[in-house]
């Protein structure tokens, strides 16, 4: 993985989200964290171009956010907050060969391929339920399993536990945790970067720590105090 | 509450194919408007409600589910036609809606969404020289069906809410806080899209041959 953030900046109505943000993304698992508008959200939408940055440049392995959002994107998988919003499907099944579509498989390939996605998350007895009933900690789940289905490069990660209770939480962490690739996190919840290889923190649109994650939550901790 | 309309199951019916499906209810409806006899009408009740019940093993308490909402309209229709015409009218009129609410509903708790889709798509898809994209419309119809639980729940959220604060039953004190919230489910959903990559199923079926 090779991110790359060459000076941005993102503003919303003339008021600067971020602000100059110069960082290359190359470890395996990095967090990022920062207080309710650091700017944590708006750096996890650059890295997939989900936002183009006003000045500066993203480039994800190579390729501009800018010149290439599509190629970006399917590079780099998201995973929302809410997963409400990102299930688009009434089944879990059929949500997941939502994501198999540009594969054009033919549908005994398909159903394979989502009957495996489903099995690998434990997800196998949800199939045919109604997304919409299923717990918090399933719905995101299920909403990881149809982003793993694209098979992504990068999964960037924000917010994904906030909505859960803390049971929820650490399993839905303890799957992104043994995901293959690599994953970007980002959290207020510091605890949960432990064992990453490095952390971002966040505060005011600038990037004000970057280190191993050690370092990074004593810096955050004293920072809140 | 709506909780979706698949009911997952391994019936006969659950296995047919959804054209065909759709082609026996056109075909039904089309019968239903053609018959005069109440007798008829009443024996293809029978058999509809057996065959939602019992042949596609969705219950008779689904079948009650089903129709309970419904039994006011049927009441009212019943008795106007009574006033303007006949009982016999009335009994046709609704013993016709009657079918093709079950059959209608027969058919959507039986079928995936995903594969009601693929068989809009090559029922519309002749439609495409004229620059109506089956996909997208095929796509809008699932998250319009997808939104409408989700929908119901910010709806509930609100009066809730609402009753919470010692305001009961007020539409006007409901509808600002329904559409941001609406509004903001709108934006959230489209942006997870992008993120998902649907503009890329758009190319893939673009550069469909």
């Amino acid at each position: 993985m090779n991110i790359a953030l060459d000076h941005v900046t993102v503003r919303f109505q003339d008021r600067p989200v971020l602000t100059n943000v110069s960082v290359t993304l190359t470890e395996n698992r990095i967090g990022v964290i920062g207080d309710n508008g650091s700017g944590k959200s708006t750096f996890a939408r650059l890295l997939n171009g989900l936002l183009i940055p006003d000045t500066g440049a993203v480039l994800v392995n190579g390729v501009s956010t800018k010149t290439d959002g599509k190629e970006v994107r399917r590079q780099v998988g998201f995973l929302f907050q809410n997963p409400d919003n990102q299930i688009v499907m009434p089944t879990v099944a059929e949500d997941l060969a939502l994501g198999l579509k540009p594969q054009r498989l033919e549908s005994e390939d398909r159903d394979q391929k989502v009957a495996k996605m489903l099995e690998r998350f434990g997800l196998s007895h949800l199939a045919d339920r109604s997304a919409h009933l299923l717990s918090g900690g399933e719905k995101q789940l299920v909403a990881l399993a149809g982003v793993m289905i694209a098979e992504p490069d990068i999964v960037v990660c924000d917010e994904p536990t906030t909505l859960l209770d803390q049971r929820n939480a650490a399993i839905v962490m303890s799957v992104i945790g043994s995901l293959p690739c690599p994953v970007i996190t980002v959290t207020h919840h510091v605890e949960q970067l432990a064992g990453f290889d490095r952390v971002l923190v966040l505060a005011d649109g600038k990037v004000v720590f970057d280190g191993n994650p050690k370092t990074a939550l004593s810096f955050y901790k004293d920072s809140l105090a | 509450m709506i909780a979706g309309l698949y009911v997952p199951g391994e019936s006969p019916l659950h296995r047919l194919d959804v054209g065909v499906k759709l082609l026996v209810l056109m075909a039904l409806g089309i019968g239903l408007i053609l018959t005069k006899s109440v007798l008829l009408l009443i024996l293809v009740v029978a058999v509809t409600g057996l065959l939602f019940a019992f042949a596609a093993e969705l219950g008779l308490m689904r079948l009650w589910q089903t129709t309970r909402p419904l039994l006011i309209w049927f009441v009212f229709i019943a008795v106007a036609q009574i006033l303007v015409a006949n009982a016999e009218t009335a009994g046709l009129i609704v013993l016709r809606l009657a079918v093709l609410v079950w059959a209608a509903a027969l058919v959507t708790y039986t079928t995936r969404l995903s594969d009601m889709m693929e068989c809009l798509i090559r029922i519309i898809g002749w439609l495409s020289p004229l620059g109506v994209p089956p996909h997208r419309v095929a796509f809008m119809i699932a998250l319009t069906i997808r939104l409408i639980p989700a929908l119901s729940d910010v709806v509930q959220d609100v009066r809730d809410a609402q009753r919470a604060r010692g305001i009961e039953n007020s539409i006007i004190a409901s509808v600002v806080p329904v559409l941001t919230r609406v509004f903001q489910q709108a934006d959230a959903m489209s942006e997870a899209l992008e993120a998902r990559g649907y503009e890329r199923w758009d190319d893939q079926r673009n550069n469909a041959p």
